[in-house]
């Protein structure tokens, strides 16, 4: 049986991948609130999921504050479906 | 959220609870469909009343008027929006590129009526108010339906109504005064734009 993707593997970066699955892009303040994590935990997520190429951060400003922009990647995407592909032959659905 | 290991089976919690989350839907307030609105309506009355008292053409050109503050404002007021809702959804990138479509037909069929007048003198802005009278309310009502606003669908379908009405006036030679054409085409506005803008920031309100 395949190995799930540790980098996937994990409660808050299941969830920031699950959302940006499901919307074309989110900010950092949407992605707190709905997955209910600090900051810093989020920030530091974040930063592993892009650097392994699943999602792609774009920090901006909106008027005077800074945004920063979450999407997914193509490789990312792909990541996501062998996981949940591999969760099924686990759970044997 | 704490980061720990998942079990197979929490993982699967984690990710259609995200997944619930993310179906609510935000449309946001109404205030670009509102300045749009109100822009219209203030231009046109004035153009109305301007050459109802002076009986000169040229007061046609305040016609750009709208262009002008309404292709400033509405950039800024998108990136508000966005930044406002903080999410972007499918759904959402398929309206702002539908709009987008309408602002750059606009400017060209702007264009096409301005190289009419400059190269053969041929008045063909007639062709102004039925796009803005067809073109935008098909926008509006594929937006409601994406959305699923009613507000939106009712409005638009106002609006589409009376562009087919000024199509079928143009394409048979009905002349459009400005006596009658003029409150027909404000209360198109109203009804398209005016009542679904409040009525979008009344539910926003209430969120």
């Amino acid at each position: 049986m395949r190995e799930l993707d540790p980098l996937l593997h994990s409660q808050l970066r299941l969830a920031v991948v699950s959302i940006l699955m499901t919307v074309e892009e989110a900010d950092f303040v949407y992605l707190r609130k709905k997955t209910e994590s600090t900051a810093g935990n989020l920030s530091v997520q974040l930063d592993k999921l892009a650097a392994a190429g699943y999602i792609c951060v774009e920090k901006g400003k909106s008027g005077r504050r800074p945004r920063t922009v979450c999407s997914m990647t193509p490789a990312g995407r792909e990541a996501f479906e062998q996981y949940v592909d591999t969760l099924k032959e686990y759970l044997n659905l | 959220m704490e980061e720990k290991k998942l079990t197979e089976k929490e993982s699967l919690e984690v990710i259609t609870s995200m997944i619930e989350r993310t179906k609510e839907r935000y449309i946001g307030d109404g205030n670009i469909l509102l300045m749009w609105g109100y822009l219209t309506v203030v231009v046109a009355t004035l153009v109305w009343a301007l050459l109802a008292i002076t009986h000169h053409p040229a007061w046609n050109w305040l016609w750009f008027l709208i262009w002008v503050v309404g292709g400033t404002a509405t950039p800024i007021m998108v990136r508000k929006k966005q930044a406002a809702l903080g999410v972007m959804s499918y759904s959402d990138k398929v309206s702002s590129r539908i709009w987008m479509t309408v602002g750059y037909s606009a400017m060209f069929a702007t264009l096409c009526c301005l190289a009419f007048l400059l190269a053969k003198g041929i008045d063909a802005w007639g062709m102004m108010l039925a796009f803005a009278l067809v073109i935008v309310p098909f926008a509006e009502i594929t937006e409601g339906v994406l959305l699923n606003e009613k507000s939106l669908i009712a409005g638009g379908g106002v609006g589409l109504a009376a562009g087919i009405f000024t199509m079928c006036c143009l394409a048979g030679g009905v002349a459009l005064y400005a006596n009658w054409y003029m409150p027909m085409f404000i209360c198109a506005f109203v009804c398209m734009m005016i009542i679904p803008g409040h009525i979008l920031n009344r539910k926003a309100k209430k969120r």
